[in-house]
């Protein structure tokens, strides 16, 4: 009886109610009529229970750190540091809107924040360039899916959360995967770039771009830190606090040394322009550097992620004031508020899908398609990419987790790799037709029909659902990297 | 009629200023949630003696932050749902489907307050927080130990909140329901994203 509880939750959840009450209305009903009335009690304190979480405060953390650092105008810096790198290939803005999208993940992870911030800076300019508008737009959509993709990443820590797997070994599971699509993506402009003769590439300089002494002295010492840091790794090991001390202080000069030998090889504007990207790319650094290092756990991360954002801000920077913190604080709480009571109902969910026994009546069924897992994780991919284009990732996870996960799981599939497979395949979701969320925002930013977006993306998102097949069946691009760092056996 | 627009009259400002009270204290939450989590990190790895109250105090404005913001994405169409129902039913069917989802909600928030109100009040919220303390003298030597139950309100206070954003939300829809929707004032809205 208690199983029709899903039956139910799919008519309403179609018909437009909320996911929110959906997660709650149909179980509550069928317990409701099952005459298990104490139980929606269970589903109340479950709800409650939920959302009273320490890992999960990470996500108002990265949202509101994400937040500040687009206000604080880092995306000016993120865009002319790519341009830099990439500007001068053929199909140069495209790239650059991949690369940018690549960097900006590192920063925010989410997808939306990505198109509106990236998409209404470099639409125009690709226009401009001579790049139809329609291609801007798919190019800027189908790179934003890399947000959620690359640590941090909001629907990880769902994940994680709602599963019980770990967030750290998620964030780094997603790294190669992100940094495939969005190589993927810059192949794809490139065959493009011949075959509709995209715009001539051309070196673009800076000339005018300048750096503030605190912010070229912070930078300066940042690379130097950041190099001196990585080197001690190759370093061998030292016995005493003075000699490891010595060792650093010598990596740090062999660092300055490279970075002297750097400057004679680079131009002026081009070293400006990269200096500029140093504050703001050592968000990333300092989350995973914190975490992999054990300095901090993931939530810690997002909470030092955020003061760093505010030092950079207002002191280092100088690009926020005061008056912006309201804003940006409330626009960051709502939408956590809302991922925050989604994820408090889905662990109620979670309760009524263990107690109806649904995992093992879908196992059961699912076993008579095939006892082959690849040919089962083939068939999910297809199932989970249809229901990506209805519905959008954070919500998809909450939903089809505590279903799916256990039952491949059981037919062992390593609960990282499946994970990953699900963050990838709903977040490429994202920018599908015809619900597509990012669809609607690069739609809104370059005031194109999301039909004409929906078809130029079609390209693109050939290629992301091959990177979803490429990481199904070969776990070891999203497993290596977690294995290596000990936070997967 | 005019009983319901004398009702949306008043609970149109009376929603307006409580979710802009329940936003700024949000913020506030916010701003101590982050001076909890920074404060832990320079006791745990600086001074290398952790505190007891910052994690719990994290938790505790968090639930608060949720309660009280949650309902404003709820009144500018923030919670997440699959509408492409709506390109396919228009007209009079469409508000009175979605004068349907209403009261599916708004059932399922009335049963969550009055549970929500048996637990705050019951067994579960005499039980103290782990460590957290108000001070009840100004020399700070007589402290109160701040029961769950404070905590457990703030789901409570949420729901509430989101029962009067559903009235106000029905009886819009009944209104347009009824032909006059075009006699509903305008209302300024904010631009809600999502986990993605």
């Amino acid at each position: 009886m208690l199983i029709w509880f899903l039956p139910l939750f799919l008519f309403l959840l179609l018909v437009g109610l909320p996911v929110f009450f959906c997660l709650l209305a149909a179980p509550g009903a069928l317990l409701w009529l099952n005459g298990q009335e104490r139980d929606i009690t269970l589903l109340y304190r479950n709800l409650y229970n939920g959302m009273d979480s320490f890992p999960l405060m990470a996500i108002p953390f990265f949202m509101l750190a994400g937040e500040l650092m687009n206000r604080g105008g880092i995306t000016v810096r993120l865009v002319e540091f790519s341009q830099a790198l990439m500007g001068h290939l053929r199909g140069g803005l495209a790239q650059v809107n991949i690369l940018s999208s690549i960097l900006f993940a590192g920063l925010s992870g989410s997808a939306v924040a990505d198109t509106s911030a990236l998409g209404s800076m470099l639409i125009p300019a690709m226009e401009r360039e001579g790049y139809t508008r329609k291609f801007a737009a798919a190019v800027t959509a189908a790179s934003s899916v890399i947000g959620p993709i690359i640590p941090p990443s909001g629907i990880m820590i769902i994940y994680a959360y709602v599963m019980g797997e770990s967030v750290a070994a998620l964030f780094l599971a997603g790294i190669v995967p992100g940094i495939l699509v969005g190589v993927g993506l810059m192949v794809m402009v490139r065959v493009m770039a011949d075959k509709y003769d995209l715009p001539a590439a051309r070196r673009v300089t800076f000339e005018n771009v300048e750096i503030g002494g605190l912010e070229s002295w912070v930078s300066f010492g940042l690379v130097r830190l950041n190099l001196g840091l990585l080197l001690v790794q190759f370093a061998p090991a030292a016995d005493t606090t003075l000699s490891k001390w010595l060792t650093f202080l010598g990596a740090v000069l062999l660092a300055h040394g490279l970075m002297l030998g750097l400057r004679r090889v680079v131009s002026p504007e081009f070293r400006i322009v990269c200096k500029r990207a140093v504050v703001p790319l050592q968000t990333p650094i300092l989350i995973l550097g914190g975490i992999l290092a054990g300095v901090f756990t993931p939530t810690e991360a997002a909470a030092v992620a955020v003061a760093y954002a505010l030092l950079v801000g207002f002191l280092v920077l100088r690009t926020m004031k005061l008056k912006d913190l309201p804003e940006v604080f409330t626009r960051a709480g709502i939408t956590s508020a809302v991922v925050l009571l989604l994820v408090g109902a889905a662990m109620s969910f979670k309760t009524v899908v263990s107690l109806s026994h649904a995992p093992e009546i879908l196992a059961e069924f699912i076993l008579t398609l095939s006892e082959n897992p690849l040919i089962l994780l083939f068939l999910i991919n297809l199932l989970l990419f249809v229901v990506g284009m209805f519905l959008d990732a954070g919500p998809a996870i909450i939903i089809l987790g505590p279903i799916l996960a256990p039952v491949f799981e059981g037919l062992g599939v390593e609960s990282v790799h499946f994970a990953i497979i699900m963050c990838v395949n709903l977040t490429v979701g994202l920018a599908t037709p015809p619900m597509g969320l990012v669809l609607f925002v690069a739609a809104s930013v370059s005031h194109e029909r999301v039909t004409t977006i929906a078809k130029a993306i079609l390209p693109f998102l050939a290629v992301e659902v091959a990177v979803i097949f490429l990481i199904t069946f070969v776990p070891e691009i999203s497993l290596t990297i977690p294995k290596l760092t000990g936070f997967l056996n | 009629m005019k009983a319901v627009f004398a009702v949306l009259n008043l609970l149109r400002p009376l929603n307006s200023g409580l979710l802009a009270v329940g936003r700024w204290l949000g913020v506030f939450a916010i701003g101590v949630m982050v001076a909890a989590i920074l404060i832990q990190v320079f006791f745990r790895y600086v001074l290398g003696s952790a505190l007891p109250w910052p994690d719990e105090a994290a938790r505790f404005f968090m639930l608060w932050m949720t309660g009280l913001m949650a309902p404003t994405a709820f009144r500018n169409g923030g919670f997440v749902a699959i509408d492409f129902i709506d390109a396919v039913i228009k007209g009079k069917a469409m508000h009175l489907l979605q004068f349907a989802l209403l009261l599916i909600s708004l059932t399922v928030l009335i049963v969550g307050a009055q549970i929500g109100y048996k637990e705050v009040t019951g067994l579960g919220g005499r039980f103290a927080t782990a460590s957290l303390y108000l001070p009840t003298s100004l020399t700070f030597d007589e402290w109160y130990r701040i029961p769950r139950s404070w905590m457990m309100l703030s789901l409570l206070v949420g729901i509430v909140l989101l029962i009067l954003v559903n009235i106000e939300l029905l009886l819009e829809r009944f209104v347009r329901l009824l032909g006059m929707g075009d006699r509903l004032p305008a209302r300024s809205g904010l631009t809600i994203g999502g986990s993605e």
